[in-house]
């Protein structure tokens, strides 16, 4: 990762930005309305996500890149139903599961609460990166 | 199916909060199948996405855009001229 972080250096204009976007490493909720009822398993999302935060610091400890500016949200993915939302999850998102006692408990959630739609939600870390000229020594 | 992501516009409003696309020329390493780069392109001067995904790139592919080309390619492959970017966008890919 440090590699692709090189290679962005060497592309980018001396005026330009390097952005990077991905979610921290807390595991992202489960959620209907505004209720929580459990946490999208990631088997190594925690771990994924923290390198990208220590391949950031490198690169900035290495002098290739100053960090412009840091911007958090909240990315949500909305379904019909938690069934729809497992599935989806399980196909497309990287090792990625709903335990059985997490859509047990958004089924009864949304049993209560008619019409709110289940989401997943991400913690998400936008970065802006400005290119040195030359590395610090 | 009716998966919905980002429908309040999180990403890309936090996205405009930090960076101007207007004229700029934009490599974006992960596209995927275009979510984000179909919401920043119209903006942009021209963009390359790439991704090593060729059925997400296709997708994108399909959607047209004027500006935008999309490549089947990891970035360890990429052979992009020095200083040919004015924004690198890491989606999701670091």
């Amino acid at each position: 990762m440090v590699d692709a972080l090189r290679r962005a250096h060497r592309t980018v204009a001396p005026d330009g930005i390097v952005v990077d976007l991905h979610p921290d490493a807390s595991p992202p909720v489960v959620e209907i309305g505004s209720r929580p009822t459990g946490h999208v398993d990631v088997e190594d999302g925690a771990h994924r996500h923290a390198a990208a935060d220590a391949t950031i610091a490198t690169v900035v400890r290495d002098g290739l890149f100053a960090i412009e500016r840091v911007v958090e949200f909240a990315f949500h993915t909305h379904a019909d139903t938690i069934d729809e939302l497992r599935d989806y999850i399980e196909e497309n998102w990287r090792n990625a599961r709903l335990d059985d006692l997490t859509v047990s408990r958004t089924r009864e959630a949304a049993r209560e609460m008619p019409g709110e739609r289940p989401r997943a939600r991400e913690h998400v870390i936008l970065t802006v990166m400005r290119p040195r000229r030359q590395p610090v020594v | 199916m009716a998966i919905s992501e980002d429908p309040e516009g999180h990403e890309i409003r936090a996205l405009a909060s930090a960076v101007s696309f207007a004229g700029r020329r934009v490599l974006e390493i992960g596209c995927g199948d275009g979510r984000l780069t179909a919401r920043y392109a119209p903006d942009a001067a021209d963009v390359i996405a790439i991704d090593s995904d060729a059925e997400a790139v296709a997708a994108l592919a399909a959607e047209r855009m004027p500006n935008v080309v999309a490549r089947v390619l990891g970035i360890e492959q990429l052979d992009a001229a020095p200083h040919s970017a004015d924004v690198v966008l890491f989606a999701w890919s670091l």
